[in-house]
């Protein structure tokens, strides 16, 4: 899972497209406009041709369709408990509730693949409060640090035969690997602190300004917004 | 259990949008509460709030079955009611960016998992007065376990009762999702012991009411 945010993280900096030329916000707006027309769309028509749309968007940006497949599949598994819920012996039913978290999940993808971190956590951090903003950030910037370190000592804990005998013994020794992860996390928190006090921080960790600078690259986005919408209105009303 | 993260378009509107205007309330309670938090208490949720993204990708090998952790009972403990649901919203929304989640329902996830994280801390100092503090901790996170577990199965049998799922499949469902609620309160319980256990002879100011720091549960 995070090895797979990892490999979207770096293509969001490293990627060349105009996609990720383009501003942050806008971005957000199209990403938003389809996942809500995926989750309200009445039509499996209309859902066939948003996942369509967010197929294009993903490839457009260069995105690897393996890891771009993998990444926006992660809905499937928990989707199946309602299509054998609801199961009524058509494909209508189960088509229509794979592709609504199938879109959904891909059109994240394209947006995390597009847009670094800082850009894509700005526009949310100023809808939230202070200290929920602070965290996104916080949270995230830790978040590989923690992961390599957690990783470290799960192989560790491996090797020293820590994950034999039984169940009770490897749980409380897992526990105890990751309260030395509740320490390092400490630590750093207490560098980070002191670090963040020589930059003279303010009382908000503040993202990149620029995520609402518009670009000619805004343009496609709005084409593509207006393809989406255009797309919702022929098909709303479509089986 | 409790973060097999719900998808967007899987549940109907009448659950998640109140979902998501309770959390939002919630996170602006406790913001309030931690208002006068310092940088270095921020840094250590986010720490924290990492240290649970990354226990959720990890795979505990448990006979044929791969367990994964949340932690977010221990995490409720060290941190307290306000941080501890500002964390299962933080974990939630960032899942979310990449599918594992859905956008509409962040408010939903963040519910399931922080109403018990939220628990975590009061469970936990009542507890410790009579208790040692791995014996607190273990019984705190069972708290939190038994309440995200079903809020999780309480969530899923609206969702399948207002999408007019059959009576035997809601029970189906539950035959299965019952045994799996209850090994997840005995594992995550086993871990934050372990947790405790460490911290008591390393660290023990970490836990609350063991010195000065942390503070006041919020």
């Amino acid at each position: 899972m995070i090895n797979t945010l990892a490999q979207i993280d770096h293509l969001a900096s490293a990627g060349r497209t105009t996609w990720h030329r383009a501003s942050a916000l806008s971005k957000v707006v199209l990403g938003s406009e389809l996942v809500l027309l995926a989750v309200f769309a009445p039509s499996l028509r209309l859902l066939v041709g948003l996942y369509a749309l967010a197929w294009g968007l993903a490839l457009s940006a260069r995105l690897p369709w393996r890891l771009t497949l993998v990444a926006s599949g992660y809905p499937i598994a928990f989707t199946l408990l309602f299509v054998l819920a609801r199961w009524d012996g058509t494909a209508e039913t189960p088509l229509r509730l794979l592709l609504r978290p199938l879109t959904a999940s891909l059109t994240a993808v394209w947006l995390v693949g597009t847009t670094p971190y800082p850009d894509l956590f700005a526009p949310l951090a100023r809808l939230l409060p202070r200290s929920v903003g602070d965290g996104l950030f916080l949270t995230y910037r830790a978040l590989f640090e923690l992961m390599r370190r957690t990783g470290g000592l799960w192989r560790a804990v491996r090797l020293r035969a820590g994950t034999g005998g039984p169940s009770r013994r490897r749980l409380t020794l897992a526990g105890e690997g990751l309260a030395t992860m509740v320490l390092y996390g400490f630590e750093r928190s207490e560098r980070l602190y002191a670090t963040m006090r020589l930059r003279g921080h303010n009382g908000r960790v503040c993202g990149c300004r620029h995520f609402a600078e518009g670009s000619r690259a805004d343009l496609w986005v709005l084409a593509a917004g207006l393809v989406v919408s255009g797309v919702a209105a022929w098909l709303w009303r479509t089986p | 259990m409790s973060h097999l993260h719900i998808p967007d378009g899987v549940l109907p509107v009448g659950l998640w949008a109140p979902g998501l205007g309770l959390a939002l309330l919630l996170l602006l309670l406790g913001a309030r509460l931690l208002r006068r938090a310092s940088p270095q208490q921020l840094a250590y949720q986010g720490a924290l709030g990492a240290l649970v993204l990354a226990a959720m990708a990890l795979e505990l090998p448990l006979g044929p079955l791969e367990y994964h952790l949340t932690l977010i009972g221990p995490v409720g403990v060290l941190l307290g009611p306000a941080s501890a649901f500002q964390v299962a919203f933080v974990a939630s929304a960032i899942l979310s960016l990449i599918g594992h989640g859905g956008f509409t329902v962040v408010g939903l996830n963040a519910l399931v998992l922080g109403a018990g994280g939220a628990l975590a801390r009061p469970a936990y100092v009542a507890l410790a007065r009579r208790w040692r503090p791995p014996a607190a901790m273990l019984a705190a996170t069972a708290v939190t376990q038994t309440v995200s577990g079903a809020l999780w199965l309480a969530v899923m049998a609206a969702a399948m009762c207002v999408q007019a799922v059959g009576p035997q499949r809601v029970k189906l469902a539950a035959g299965v999702a019952f045994p799996l609620y209850l090994a997840g309160i005995l594992i995550e319980s086993a871990v934050a012991f372990g947790i405790a256990r460490f911290l008591v002879r390393v660290r023990p100011d970490l836990l609350p009411g063991a010195g000065a720091r942390p503070a006041e549960p919020r």
